[in-house]
């Protein structure tokens, strides 16, 4: 296990030199002066002599990646030039938003593409099969810009049952920030209203999001549990009158899930990407609105910190999925 | 699509019910709240498309950021209504010396900071010497202050480097806001309180920031120390990037207001119950930079660059861009400002007369890129426009779209041929379309993106900058403008409306074209 | 006699699957739909009666019609006309961009495991970095940095999607290596590069090709997406993703110009995926049992 995790820290300071050397050296050969950007366009020319000096940009391109990368490991990100906000900050008050989107889609992806994955491996080749590979296939043939978009438009246009974007109403009161998820903020504020409220802005965006990570789930439940229900014992317990219920919760399920986990860790690695894409359409304020807001001002600083803040995530969900992979098949652990 | 409606229904129902909770009180939840806030009516709520820069007046430039700091803020002198003139503000009234290098102002007693503390002739000293020393973008219009000396409590003078008529009309600017100086309290490594500012308002206005949500809204609730009562306690600023989202809200009733609707969309909207078009004359301006200094040979070509005025159907653009929205852009300064002048022989659609012009050019096999971004919605449809027209002539247009900030940059060093681009004035003086967009020390972004150079004009322009008599002035003005038009410096496109659509029960907004896209909240009501 | 053994195996093997994937229908509409995309992106021209960029002002957001099938948009330009040269768009990109990045990625995999050691731990770890991202955030990163185009945005599908085929390249060339006629050529001194290009290449070809299908709709989805956000094709390039980011501001009135980039999208990658389940069935060892 100690392994496990010495191999995925090694790989974490690679991902960072390697993902700070790449966008560094793009942002620095690209069009887009960051010192004009923050003086505008009016400002005399030793305004902006003085604002490149401040920022280091007269340093040798060897002196300023050092500084950044000295500023990485203290956490220190720089300083965004749209919001003129040191980027970490920005990035930690975005980020539960996104997390909290991300984990409900994640629920709903691993709670349906399980029922779906078990239906349609107990149903193999009939209609039911064919039924629900179709659906789970349409997730990940529709973009989430195509599903949140219809999604909007039924739900909230026409029925008007959902909210169309934000978090929260716009006159319901911000619950006192503990975890940064308003679900559980304002079930610890004990405030069912502002709970319930949050739940419904939340439905859609999570349930576009989800649709797209149902068919990778689905397919590899499908297809560990078929494996597992041609086995020998389960036949054999079959034989022996065994109920069907009992014999896919009990014996299938609970063995199909092992090779599930990776699949399951990879794709909450894709909700993370998908989220981006999510918060544009419902207009949720997560870091992949943010990111794409900082992409359009040409905002290096808060999309280098967004890339490497993704990166190190990732590799960290990666190392937990390894983890879990451990517990859960003890074989692998001799 | 019917089917998949109907899948995505069944899933909904099913994690509706998956999560156990009472489905009716839900969404009949989420309506309450809505239809409170659409019936509230000392609430307001105004959708913009996207999230402001910084919010210190002593630092931004940006019209999105004013918006939400005008109201909080007071100035010494203020527009007046919807006219391009000021009124007193803070200062009661104000002298102005004979040589016009001092002014001298005397502040109204009782003007309270949201702090209670009061406005007083050295809280001015501070602002400006802030902005000075902050060197940021509203620091070159106030450069030109020598000295700022507080005469007494309430009395304020400020003496000028050189004569500059605009000076009283950019104090009524939003960057002429009045700063309250314990905003050092919040100074941190010497920042002058630029962090705290950047997200906060310290001001004297009617209202004030009490809440802001990073990426979610601004939030505005009246001044306790204010002697003013408006009717609206809490005006929101959502942020929402959703245009389509926002205009559904707007039907709604679930917003007041909703800004960033493409004109496309203005006509069918308008026939919508509950909706109403604000639309009044604006002065925001809608150009071509030709790039004289910086472009392909072509470009310093004055009958070639006529020739492309010529090819320009204006009227179309007008009538199917614009929706009718605007007017044909006569003229260097634009119709409601003074030294606008109506009798200028402006450019006209007359393809024959632009082929003439073209041969007589000699540039005939010619390709010019064109610079735009999605910064504004129509531009996609003006630059493809813009493209046939300029095909009927047999100029060939390549169309470069870029990210906004890459466009600005490209404009900056001239890295283009023809931009589209567009311009409102902050302060009322024909200085802010003449001496910025033609003199030839201002090329780049800061304002003479043609990269235009005439020593004429440069000359009748400086002049008309330093004298006080506005006749007078005019008169150079308008010496310089027959010149700029014959040498065919930018295409001057049009002069466009203000329209924003809102709910038809909110009253009393007032469009001040030098305060463009912000709200007089004051006045207004539900 | 026992290459002889294999050899008599090899082609049951490939008719059962062959059955196999013959008996799936899902596969097979997938297969249908795609050389429907495909006859209509090579015959674009022909079947379209417009240009995709001629603009008719005075024909603006009309709705769908004899004359427009698709109805038009806010320049007038023909919905039909631009969705079908779309498609030649979507599938000429996103194939040269997978068969392009299986090729390098399958050289790259290749000399990696040929040549295994040092050489190649570094080269994995470097795909491993690249792979730590998700990947639409890293294409993301990479034409926001790049500037946003058509080109870029393919250059960073290409470099987001090189790792797959890099891996499944070195896993087939490490057993292709220890073969016999491999350590053979070894020994008559014939080249590396001579190996590499005519005995292992050619032995690890067949999956990539399979992993290459799998990938297309994948990558066709990508690239609208970054088309959508603004970051792929530019205007007035006719591109899908492009076209419902523009379409979806006049949804509310014109259903049309939305509605149709948007259905052909999710045919096409439909196809794609049941296409590729069908093939990645046929990969995995276990269902041949």
């Amino acid at each position: 296990m100690l392994k496990v995790i010495k191999d995925r820290m090694i790989m974490l300071v690679f991902v960072i030199f390697g993902v700070s050397i790449i966008t560094f050296m793009i942002s620095n050969i690209i069009p887009g002066d960051p010192a004009r950007m923050i003086v505008g366009q009016r400002a005399s020319q030793e305004t902006y002599e003085k604002v490149r000096e401040q920022l280091g940009l007269n340093d040798p391109l060897f002196v300023q990646y050092f500084n950044y990368i000295k500023g990485i490991f203290t956490g220190d990100l720089g300083t965004s030039i749209r919001t003129q906000q040191p980027v970490m900050n920005d990035l930690f008050t975005y980020f539960p938003a996104t997390l909290e989107l991300v984990v409900f889609a994640f629920i709903i992806a691993i709670f349906f593409g399980i029922i779906i994955g078990v239906i349609t491996a107990v149903y193999n080749n009939t209609k039911i099969d064919y039924i629900g590979r179709i659906f789970s296939i349409s997730g990940v043939s529709t973009p989430v810009f195509l599903s949140g978009l219809l999604l909007i438009l039924f739900f909230y246009g026409k029925l008007g049952w959902l909210p169309s974007s934000g978090r929260l109403d716009l006159t319901i009161a911000r619950p006192d920030k503990i975890t940064g998820f308003y679900t559980i903020d304002s079930l610890i504020a004990g405030d069912f209203n502002t709970f319930k409220n949050a739940i419904s802005h939340l439905l859609l965006p999570a349930i576009a999001l989800s649709y797209v990570q149902l068919s990778a789930i689905t397919r590899q439940v499908r297809s560990s549990m078929i494996d597992i229900l041609n086995q020998d014992f389960i036949r054999t317990a079959k034989a022996n009158g065994i109920s069907n219920l009992t014999l896919i919760f009990r014996y299938g399920l609970r063995n199909a899930l092992i090779p599930t986990v990776t699949v399951i860790g990879v794709s909450f690695g894709s909700l993370l990407g998908g989220a981006v894409i999510t918060e544009i359409v419902f207009n949720w304020p997560g870091m992949g609105k943010y990111v794409v807001d900082s992409i359009g001002n040409l905002d290096f600083p808060a999309i280098m910190g967004f890339t490497i803040f993704i990166a190190v995530g990732y590799v960290l969900i990666n190392l937990v999925v390894d983890l879990l992979y451990l517990v859960l098949d003890p074989q692998i652990r001799e | 699509m019917r089917n998949r409606f109907l899948i995505i229904f069944m899933l909904l129902i099913l994690v509706l019910s998956a999560c156990s909770s009472n489905n009716d009180s839900e969404t009949s939840l989420s309506d309450g709240a809505t239809d409170e806030s659409s019936t509230a009516s000392d609430a307001l709520t105004v959708s913009i498309p996207a999230e402001a820069g910084t919010l210190d007046p002593g630092v931004s430039m940006d019209n999105a950021s004013w918006k939400i700091t005008h109201p909080a803020y007071e100035r010494l002198v203020e527009y007046d209504g919807e006219k391009t003139t000021v009124k007193p503000g803070i200062a009661k009234e104000w002298d102005i010396s004979d040589d016009g290098l001092t002014y001298t102002f005397y502040l109204e007693e009782g003007h309270q900071f949201s702090d209670g503390s009061e406005v007083d002739a050295e809280a001015v000293k501070f602002t400006f010497e802030r902005i000075i020393q902050i060197e940021k973008g509203p620091s070159s219009l106030y450069e030109i202050i020598k000295n700022i000396e507080v005469i007494d409590d309430y009395t304020v003078e400020f003496e000028l480097e050189n004569e500059f008529p605009p000076f009283i009309s950019t104090l009524a600017a939003s960057y002429g806001s009045i700063v309250n100086p314990k905003v050092l309290d919040f100074e941190e490594d010497g920042d002058l309180g630029q962090n705290y500012l950047s997200v906060n308002t310290m001001g004297s206005g009617i209202y004030q920031l009490e809440e802001y949500e990073q990426g979610q809204y601004y939030k505005l609730t009246v001044n306790p120390n204010s002697n003013v009562e408006p009717e609206l306690k809490t005006v929101i600023f959502q942020i929402a990037s959703d245009t389509a989202g926002a205009r559904m809200r707007l039907e709604k009733g679930e917003v007041d207001i909703v800004e960033g609707i493409p004109t496309d969309q203005i006509e069918s909207l308008k026939e919508m119950e509950g909706i109403k078009i604000e639309e009044s004359p604006s002065l925001l301006v809608d150009y071509v930079y030709m790039n004289i200094g910086k472009g392909q040979d072509a470009m310093k070509n004055k009958e070639f660059r006529q020739a492309v005025n010529y090819a320009i159907d204006y009227d179309s653009i007008i009538s199917q861009i614009m929706e009718g929205y605007a007017k044909q852009f006569k003229g260097p300064v634009p119709e409601g400002l003074w030294g606008h002048n109506p009798d200028l022989d402006m450019y006209t659609f007359d393809t024959d007369k632009a082929k003439e012009l073209l041969e007589q050019s000699g540039f005939t096999d010619v390709t010019l890129d064109l610079l735009y971004s999605d910064n504004r919605p129509y531009w996609e449809e003006l630059a493809l426009m813009l493209q046939s027209n300029l095909s009927e002539i047999g100029i060939n247009v390549k169309l470069n779209k870029v990210a906004y900030a890459t466009m600005r940059e490209q404009i900056d060093v001239g890295e283009f041929d023809l931009s589209l681009g567009v311009w409102s004035p902050d302060y009322g003086d024909p200085f802010m379309f003449m001496n910025y967009w033609f003199d030839s020390e201002n090329w780049g972004l800061a304002g003479n993106r043609s990269f235009y150079e005439n020593e004429q004009v440069d000359k009748l322009i400086r002049e008309a900058a330093s004298i006080s008599d506005q006749a007078e002035r005019e008169a150079l003005y308008n010496e310089a403008q027959e010149i700029i038009v014959d040498d065919a410096v930018y295409i001057h496109l049009a002069q466009k409306d203000f329209i924003v659509p809102m709910r038809d029960n909110v009253k009393g907004f007032v469009y001040n074209p030098m305060l463009e896209g912000i709200y007089n909240l004051a006045e207004m009501s539900k | 006699m026992e290459t002889k053994a294999i050899e008599l195996k090899q082609p049951a093997e490939w008719k059962i699957k062959w059955y196999r994937f013959r008996k799936n229908p899902l596969t097979l509409i997938g297969g249908f739909v795609l050389i429907l995309f495909i006859i209509m992106a090579a015959f674009a021209p022909l079947l379209t009666p417009y240009e995709p960029d001629s603009i008719d002002m005075s024909n603006r957001l009309a709705s769908p019609s004899a004359a427009h099938w698709f109805g038009t948009d806010e320049v007038g330009r023909d919905i039909f006309t631009r969705v079908i040269y779309g498609a030649r768009l979507s599938l000429g990109m996103g194939i040269s961009v997978v068969v392009v990045t299986g090729l390098i990625g399958t050289i790259i995999g290749a000399t990696a495991g040929y040549f295994g050691g040092k050489f190649g731990q570094i080269i994995m770890r470097i795909m491993d970095v690249i792979l730590a991202f998700p990947t639409l955030v890293l294409a993301m990163a990479l034409t926001a940095a790049l500037g946003p185009s058509l080109f870029n945005a393919m250059l960073a599908i290409a470099i987001v999607k090189i790792p797959v085929f890099v891996r499944l390249a070195r896993s087939e060339t490490l057993v292709v290596r220890e073969r016999l006629y491999v350590k053979a050529a070894k020994t008559f001194g014939l080249s590396d590069i001579w190996i590499i290009f005519r005995h292992v290449i050619p032995n690890v070809i067949t999956p990539v090709i399979i992993q290459i299908t799998i990938d297309l709709g994948d990558v066709i989805l990508l690239i609208a997406t970054l088309g959508f956000l603004g970051l792929g094709a530019q205007p007035p390039t006719p591109e899908w993703g492009a076209m419902i980011h523009t379409g979806w501001e006049y949804f509310l009135n014109q259903w049309w110009y939305a509605t149709f980039p948007g259905l052909f999208i999710f045919l096409a990658s439909v196809s794609f995926n049941l296409l590729g389940d069908g093939l990645r069935d046929l990969l995995d060892p276990k269902s041949l049992k």
